[in-house]
């Protein structure tokens, strides 16, 4: 049985990230995740791991690519400007079909920001991130043992399916002191037959590009990588249902936002309306599904995030529209809190305006 | 007479110490910023504190002191 530990959340994370067996970290230091990269300069030698702070974000995540390509477990980390820097190296990896693992510990935007907590760059996330088309699979982290958790199975769905993985945390959840059970097990290695380690000359050599000039063969890329994306959205969309077997009120929120909307259903719980909590916990594949199925009894949705109205998107698509859904939110570094969400489904409750 | 240090450097401008204290004299100072860029916590009124620690213990970052 492993020891309980209070960690905060950036150094959970790290040190999750080498119980999954990365031995290669890339990254530039930038608030509010710099305890990641911290925490592995002092850790990485201790395991004979590199632990490198690159030029800049753009060399750092090119980094990733290279130990990617030589068949290793990489990642690098930032905070949201750092990931715009890194959005052509994240094309790049899913046009050479490369596994990465990549954490965003949000903090407000756009442009510099500031460095408190926000949930603005769901679209960037759950959208690819750069030029082309792609996904990368997204998972959000609400406490300091799922920033621990989500990133051992980062790293296992990035070698299952050849894609970047992505924590979308933020600068609350990053910050945050919480106890954690970090549990060693041996991390799954997966075959790599495309890695470039040497032909010894005794194999063809392999070669990882994202150049394809014949217009045929990059359709067939395509085509074959989107075939990937059908896989895991059938199979690896995940959520928390809270209170949910009888909600009229569906509260959909995820990372720090959930926790504090958990509150605010426990609290209308308490004063006898039936809400309820959809947490994704993968943000890309969306939990559709568990949506869909929910639109069917709940009267009303509420979005809540740390945004202008992003995820409000995909739920509005996961049920067609066949219910109001209404944004509840905070930004610019600023967590709602759950009397502003209680208030919200008090009005939702009552076919008020929210 | 206590002696309180905050380790600015240390801090992440939570506030936890803010509300943990007694005699509510620890403040977010706007004015200063770490090298992280958080708003470190300061102390305001020095001879008021009655070194009860508790800004100390509650510290996630162990960014306080206290000599008594």
């Amino acid at each position: 049985m492993a020891e309980t530990v209070l960690m905060k959340g950036n150094e959970a994370l790290a040190e999750a990230a080498i119980l999954a067996g990365c031995r290669h970290y890339f990254g530039y230091p930038i608030t509010p995740q710099t305890e990641i990269g911290a925490y592995l300069a002092k850790r990485m030698p201790q395991v004979g791991g590199v632990f490198l702070q690159a030029e800049s974000e753009i060399a750092a995540i090119h980094m990733v690519y290279g130990a990617s390509c030589a068949g290793k477990r990489a990642m690098t980390s930032s905070s949201s400007p750092g990931i715009s820097l890194k959005s052509e190296g994240l094309s790049y990896l899913a046009g050479s079909d490369l596994p990465a693992f990549v954490v965003n510990v949000q903090r407000a935007g756009p442009g510099l920001g500031g460095i408190q907590p926000a949930q603005a760059d769901y679209f960037q996330a759950t959208r690819g991130g750069g030029h082309g088309d792609f996904r990368n699979i997204v998972l959000a982290p609400a406490s300091v043992q799922e920033m621990a958790d989500l990133t051992i199975r980062g790293f296992d769905l990035a070698d299952r399916y050849n894609m970047t993985a992505m924590i979308l945390s933020d600068g609350t959840i990053g910050q945050m002191m919480e106890q954690v059970v970090l549990e060693s097990a041996t991390p799954t290695e997966y075959e790599k037959p495309w890695a470039l380690t040497g032909t010894r000359c005794e194999r063809e050599k392999n070669v990882i590009t994202s150049l394809y000039l014949a217009p045929a063969e990059l359709e067939q890329k395509n085509l074959s990588r989107f075939e990937r994306y059908q896989i895991v959205q059938r199979v690896e969309a995940t959520h928390e249902a809270y209170c949910m077997e009888d909600a009229d009120i569906c509260v959909v929120a995820y990372g720090i936002s959930a926790r504090v909307s958990k509150n605010a259903v426990a609290a209308a719980r308490a004063k006898g309306i039936r809400a309820g909590l959809i947490r994704p916990i993968t943000l890309w594949p969306f939990p559709t599904e568990a949506l869909k199925q929910a639109a069917g009894s709940v009267k009303h949705f509420l979005s809540v995030e740390m945004s202008m109205g992003q995820m409000i998107q995909d739920i509005e698509l996961a049920i067609r529209c066949t219910r109001p859904v209404s944004l509840v939110s905070r930004v610019g570094g600023i967590i709602p809190t759950p009397e502003q969400v209680l208030l919200a489904i008090e009005h939702a409750n009552k076919g008020e305006a929210v | 007479m206590a002696k309180l240090t905050i380790e600015a450097e240390n801090c992440k401008g939570c506030g936890l110490c803010v509300d943990a204290c007694p005699q509510k004299i620890l403040r977010i100072d706007p004015e200063a910023i770490n090298h992280k860029g958080h708003s470190p916590a300061q102390m305001t009124d020095e001879s008021r504190c009655s070194g009860c620690g508790s800004c100390a213990i509650m510290c996630p970052d162990c960014a306080i002191s206290l000599e008594r």
